[in-house]
């Protein structure tokens, strides 16, 4: 099985390490996404991959042979991938065919495979009609059709994909992010895709790697990178949350005013006294205006609300639980509004709940 | 114009042949010697042959004159004023590359200086025997350079702006306040000639005839044929020191200016020309020596106004005979130690 | 990719020993020897000329042994200190001058409505292509104080004898000089007052400002940097030049720094001495860059950066006319007056006789085209020794750029560095630089093209380098990665990629270098030999005998030579391709 590994990773600009002991293991026809916030050394990586930036530790290998080591890296050229750039780097000296082929015609193939491969590729991403085209007549989404026909045409071991859609706008970049994976299924080539943008990884990765700070945080599916997040960053970074740090004793965890049962919280109980941190999702907990019914396991609070703002699709609020000091958001539907200062019930669904740590 | 007259002063011989003398000489008629050192210098193919004599025009002309009588060999002239055409000779033995053949300039001490260093080739050209007593005299005698120029250098004036009975009669009365602002002179960094003179000059009435010819503000050219371009221009009215050959050119051009023979002297510069050792072309080098001596030569020049140094070539027209005025020289020795003296003091007197 | 060095191919033996190289050289890049060729030729081209001459002002003539006499004999004279003192007050009044006429120009055309500004750009572009020399000619012409034309119009129409203007004086140099490097100047201004938001005059607008106000206090404050920049640049040419103040330096009795260092180059040739001369000339240079530095660094001149922002042209109203009429006045000052004295003295038998039938001849085109043989000799010459010198500059300047762009080696801004040094240093005393170094065996380079190629490679490196590093930072680094990661080596890439991208700037850049090589003088005034005059030394070896006739004439030549250069560039390489400001 092909795999591509990389085995504590490590880029260092003088004292500076940009990126840091990373490993990670890509099986045949996965697609990985590298998710973080700039400057996490996601970029780094990828680029690294591709061969265009000697690490400085660890190695990239496929299917055991050394790729880059420090010292010794072989030549982005040489490593049968392909790649799809944050500007598309369409060549503007080049029709669209000539662009699609020039990976084709490098590797000799026939001038009459080149063809039929060029055309069978322009259909998938439908653009046949624009085959003789220079770039500077087509729309930016067209340019990216372009990039993807450019770099899966010539059948790369391992696709690379640079925040691709980060200069479409909002509409067109949901088109592509569904175009990407749906290639992706076609195909089957393994990718890593570099990106900032949590909605684009969970649309079209089957695993997502957060990063931060030069280091992997997490490696998992991405509702598990959701609900099952496993650092405090990580809560933090994908979807909004709140971070409660409470002790462990006894089986409940004591938080500032109120407690839950370890047992009841999703994930694995924690089984020994410790600090421990919790995320609460803004949706996990609901707003009652008068006191509703008890049940089981579900923690009840009396609190105030703060500060509310009115999302369109939702309401953000602020609350305030008596007799704590937590600022807890919660969310609830655009109908269910509560004025500031008003005193609602705040109820927790400890199954939504993650223990962090 | 006057006509054409005989120079007393200038040992007299019959004309021989006249000048309407075929300008195209074919090979075969060349003489015996001649046609030797041609066979030798086509295979040379040119000849570089560096100036500060005759003005651009001429030497172009010679250069021209050189090239139809001898098929093949190609004269590549580099005319400039005389200190600049040794100032390249020196950056050539500086630089330690041969480039020059023949090397011609008005300021004698380049030739005996080039000779004490052991850089000059010793030729006698059979054609000199041709040249006036005084031109073979004025050469080396162990034959390592010969004179076929010399400067004549005078007085010229705007005969728009200075009606002739104003004008200045001697090199003393261009210190008349009344000149102010109306000369133009060369310079003798850069011209051989200006340097000559200016050595006579102090001679004659030591440095302060420049202390004093400063206070008129002449203007300051390069070559001593500048003033007589700016006379033509109109730029000013007296020429100082300019030579006669491009004052009489262009007079017959018909540009309004009348030469001046000061009574005091007229300035005759015999300017020597020598063959480099080195000379990459030294076949074709002897053959312009040849033919710079010979005949040919002086009818191109002659067309010029040119001086002739041959009995057997008239003077040029226009030219008052040399032997009807007043002639003053310097020795070999006064150049030699004098103009490089008046170019430093001249540079501190006038600022440049 | 820095391991460069470690796997450079080793001889085929040694390999077959030691398999594990063989393994490594799959990592290399065999474009990395290119890079080491090109720090050698960098080398050779600038930093021994001027080692040397730094060297060469140490050495005692004929031994070579150490001596301060040099240094002792090239400022023992009261003279030749005036010489150097005149050359810094003609390098400040200079730049003075050009300000004088570029800002004003510059702010009309980049920010006003004023009418005419095509014509504005072709007065520009005109005293740009004018070789100096030539335009100092023409004011000779001009201005000289009897003859000059303006000062016959001036006398004939008001008695007065006393000359209008004289061009043979301090401040008719400064001007002559001026008038054709305050091109310069408008380039640097107008591009940054091209980048400058109309919001920025809007804000002072609204505060009470009028469009005078504005600019003085808003919009011209903000391109002083770019001011600045133009004033250093106008200053170091003055100081360097040497065609203008030996045709009117030497009549108005004004001796300068490069008229002194070409006496020391009479017999005996003093190398040494004018090695220590020219010294302060370098000084000078990187002092006025320390300053320039300093200046720039106490204030923030962000919005020049700024791209956002419309920028819309300030209505003039009836001033837009005598703003233009600035405009004309200058260009008919640089461009127009001179050309058409030229012209006129290139027709004539004798210029000073004005127009007229009688005076009228093709006689001087026809000396210089049939019989004068040098002259077309030099024509010959100066083609193709400016085609070699601008091919050769761009390709080691693209090559560099590159790399510097690219990062591909350490150190590589020391590769830039040196690329761009030759713009501080003199033509002149880069030539004396070349003499020095390989005039003598065992280079031995003296008299042949090839050392004026050479010379004219290094003076305008810096040109072709500041073109070709736009051009190549234009080229977005994932255009190449795009061909790399598809399986095209560097080389490949470079080929197939990146040049078709580049290669309309640099052809503009190409014929740039050329335009400037064909009327280089101070270069070349040290370098030629009899065979290898170029149309700029002959032109100065016929301006001694003040032959202007043949030289108006012979100016002609070059003018037309180098209109036909910058038609097809403008065909080529864009309208705008000289006075673009990369």
């Amino acid at each position: 099985m092909p795999r591509l590994t990389l085995k504590g990773l490590g880029k260092a600009y003088g004292p500076l390490k940009v990126v840091n002991d990373v490993d990670l293991t890509l099986e045949e026809g996965e697609f990985v996404s590298l998710l973080g916030p700039s400057g996490c050394g996601k970029t780094t990586t990828l680029r690294m991959i591709a061969g265009f930036i000697e690490p400085t530790e660890g190695s990239i290998s496929m299917n055991g042979e050394v790729l880059s080591a420090p010292g010794a890296v072989l030549p982005p050229e040489r490593r049968r991938m392909s790649m799809i750039f944050q500007s598309y780097a369409i060549w503007p000296n080049m029709t669209v065919a000539e662009n699609v082929g020039f990976g084709l015609k490098l590797q000799k193939l026939p001038s009459a495979e080149v063809k039929s491969r060029i055309g069978r590729i322009l259909e998938v991403v439908k653009m046949s009609h624009l085959a003789d085209r220079y770039p500077s007549e087509l729309s930016g989404g067209q340019q990216q059709r372009v990039a993807l026909a450019r770099a899966i045409v010539v059948q790369p071991s391992v696709l690379l994909l640079d925040e691709p859609l980060s200069n479409l706008d909002a509409n067109l970049r949901e088109e592509m992010r569904f175009e990407i994976r749906r290639l992706h299924d076609e195909f089957r080539i393994t990718t890593v895709y570099v990106t900032h943008d949590q909605s684009e990884a969970m649309a079209t990765a089957d695993r997502i790697a957060v990063m931060n700070a030069g280091r992997i945080e997490q490696v998992d599916a991405p509702h598990l990178i959701y609900t099952r997040p496993r650092t405090r960053f990580v809560a933090a970074f994908i979807g909004r949350t709140n971070l409660l740090e409470g002790r462990l004793a006894n089986g409940e965890i004591g938080l500032d005013g109120f407690a839950l049962r370890a047992a009841q919280l999703g994930g694995a109980p924690p089984d020994s006294a410790r600090p421990i941190l919790l995320s609460v999702r803004p949706q996990s907990m609901a707003l009652h205006r008068t006191q509703p019914a008890a049940r089981d396991g579900y923690p009840l609070l009396p609190a105030t609300v703060a500060q509310r703002t009115y999302l369109g699709e939702s309401w953000d609020y602020v609350v305030h639980p008596r007799e704590s000091g937590l600022q807890l958001r919660v969310t609830a539907p655009p109908l269910q509004v509560h004025e500031v200062g008003e005193t609602v019930w705040l109820e927790f669904d400890p199954q939504q709940i993650a223990v962090v740590n | 114009m006057q006509g054409i007259s005989r120079r007393g002063l200038l040992a007299s011989a019959a004309i021989i042949g006249s000048g309407g003398a075929a300008m195209r000489a074919a090979a075969q008629d060349l003489p015996a010697h001649e046609r030797a050192l041609y066979e030798a210098a086509k295979r040379e193919g040119q000849v570089t042959w560096y100036s500060g004599q005759q003005s651009a025009e001429t030497s172009e002309a010679v250069g021209r004159a050189f090239g139809e009588r001898y098929p093949g060999v190609h004269v590549n002239v580099v005319r400039s004023t005389s200190q600049v055409a040794f100032q390249r000779l020196s950056q050539d033995i500086r630089a330690g590359v041969a480039q020059c053949d023949v090397f011609s300039s008005v300021d004698y001490s380049h030739s005996t200086f080039l000779k004490r260093q052991g850089r000059l080739m010793a030729y006698t050209p059979q054609n000199a025997a041709g040249l006036l007593e005084f031109a073979r005299k004025a050469g080396d005698p162990d034959g390592q350079f010969h004179v076929f120029y010399i400067g004549v250098h005078l007085l010229s004036r705007h005969t728009g702006q200075v009606p002739a009975a104003e004008a200045p009669k001697s090199w003393q009365d261009l210190l008349d306040p009344k000149w102010r602002g109306k000369m133009a002179v060369g310079h003798p960094g850069f011209s051989g000639a200006i340097g000559a003179w200016a050595v006579l000059m102090r001679k004659m009435y030591g440095w302060e005839y420049f202390t004093k010819l400063e206070k008129n503000r002449p203007q300051i050219g390069r070559s001593s044929i500048d003033p007589v371009t700016a006379l033509n221009a109109g730029e000013r009215s007296i020429g100082v020191a300019v030579p006669s050959a491009t004052a009489l050119l262009s007079i017959s051009r018909g540009n309004p200016q009348e030469l001046i023979y000061p009574t005091d002297g007229t300035v005759v510069v015999p300017s020597p020309s020598c063959i480099q050792k080195n000379a990459p072309h030294p076949n074709a080098a002897k053959l312009f020596m040849e033919f710079a001596t010979g005949p040919e030569y002086f009818r191109v020049t002659r067309k010029y106004f040119s001086e002739s140094l041959r009995g057997d070539v008239p003077p040029p027209e226009g030219a008052k005979p040399l032997e009807s005025i007043k002639i003053i020289m310097p020795t070999p020795q006064e150049i030699e130690t004098g103009v490089t003296e008046v170019k430093e003091q001249w540079r501190d007197t006038f600022g440049i | 990719m820095t391991d460069s060095a470690a796997i450079l191919p080793k001889p085929a033996a040694l390999e077959a020993r030691r398999p594990g190289l063989l393994r490594r050289l799959r990592y290399l890049e065999p474009s990395n020897l290119l890079w080491v060729l090109l720090v050698a030729t960098l080398l050779f081209l600038v930093a021994v000329p001027i080692g040397k001459l730094l060297v060469v002002s140490f050495e005692e003539q004929g031994t070579g042994a150490f001596t301060l006499s040099n240094y002792a004999t090239a400022y023992g004279r009261v003279r030749y200190l005036e010489a150097l003192g005149n050359s810094l007050m003609l390098g400040a009044l200079s730049s003075f001058f050009s300000v004088i006429f570029a800002v004003p120009m510059a702010w009309a055309v980049s920010r006003t409505d004023m009418p005419g500004k095509g014509f504005t750009w072709a007065m520009v572009m005109g005293a740009f292509i004018m070789p100096p020399y030539l335009g100092a000619v023409g004011w000779i012409l001009l201005a000289g104080p009897n003859s000059g034309f303006l000062n016959q119009a001036w006398t004939w129409l008001t008695g007065i004898e006393s000359p209008l203007v004289n061009v043979y004086s301090f401040a008719g140099l400064a001007l002559v000089i001026a008038l054709h490097s305050f091109p310069l100047i408008f380039i640097f201004v107008k591009s940054a007052l091209d980048l400058i938001s109309s919001e920025m005059e809007d804000a002072a607008n609204i505060l009470g400002a009028g469009t005078w106000t504005a600019m003085r206090k808003v919009t011209l404050p903000l391109v002083w940097p770019a001011v600045l920049g133009g004033i250093i640049v106008v200053f170091l040419e003055t100081v360097a030049l040497f065609g203008t103040p030996a045709i009117i330096g030497i009549p108005a009795r004004i001796n300068v720094v490069t008229t002194q260092l070409w006496q020391f180059f009479e017999y005996p040739v003093r190398v040494e001495v004018a090695a220590a001369y020219a010294m302060p000339l370098l000084l000078i240079t990187i002092g006025m860059i320390a300053v320039q530095k300093l200046l720039l660094a106490r204030k923030g001149f962000v919005s020049q950066t700024g791209k956002g922002g419309e920028r819309r042209p300030i209505r003039l109203g009836g001033w837009r006319w005598a703003v233009l009429g600035y405009c004309v006045f200058v260009g008919a000052l640089s461009v127009l007056m001179p050309l058409v004295v030229l012209l006129q003295a290139s027709f004539a038998k004798a210029w000073g006789r004005g127009l007229s039938l009688a005076n009228l001849t093709l006689d001087n085109y026809a000396y210089l085209l049939f019989r004068h043989e040098m002259a077309l000799t030099s024509i010959w010459n100066t083609l193709w020794f400016s085609a070699a010198s601008a091919t050769a500059a761009v390709i080691i300047a693209v090559l560099v750029a590159y790399i510097v762009a690219r990062r591909l080696v350490p150190f590589g801004s020391a590769l830039g560095f040196l690329a761009m040094a030759p713009f501080v240093i003199p033509g002149i005393v880069m030539a004396i630089g070349f003499y020095a170094a390989y005039a003598a065996p065992p280079v031995a380079l003296y008299g042949t093209a090839l050392i004026i190629i050479l010379a004219f490679t290094a003076r305008f490196l810096p040109i072709a380098f500041a073109n070709s590093s736009a051009a190549v930072r234009a080229v977005h680094p994932e255009m190449e990665e795009a061909s790399r990661i598809l399986g095209g080596g560097r080389l490949l890439t470079i080929r197939r990629i990146t040049a078709p991208l580049i290669s309309r700037s640099l052809i503009g850049g190409w014929l740039i270098v050329f335009i400037v090589a064909s009327r280089e003088l101070s270069a070349a005034v040290f370098l030629v030999g009899p065979r290898t005059r170029t149309m700029s030394v002959l032109l100065y070896d016929l301006s001694e005998a003040g032959n202007f006739e043949v030289l108006a004439a012979f100016g002609g030549l070059l003018l037309a030579i180098t209109l036909i250069l910058v038609a097809i560039g403008m065909k080529l390489a864009g309208r705008d391709f000289m006075l673009r400001r990369n």
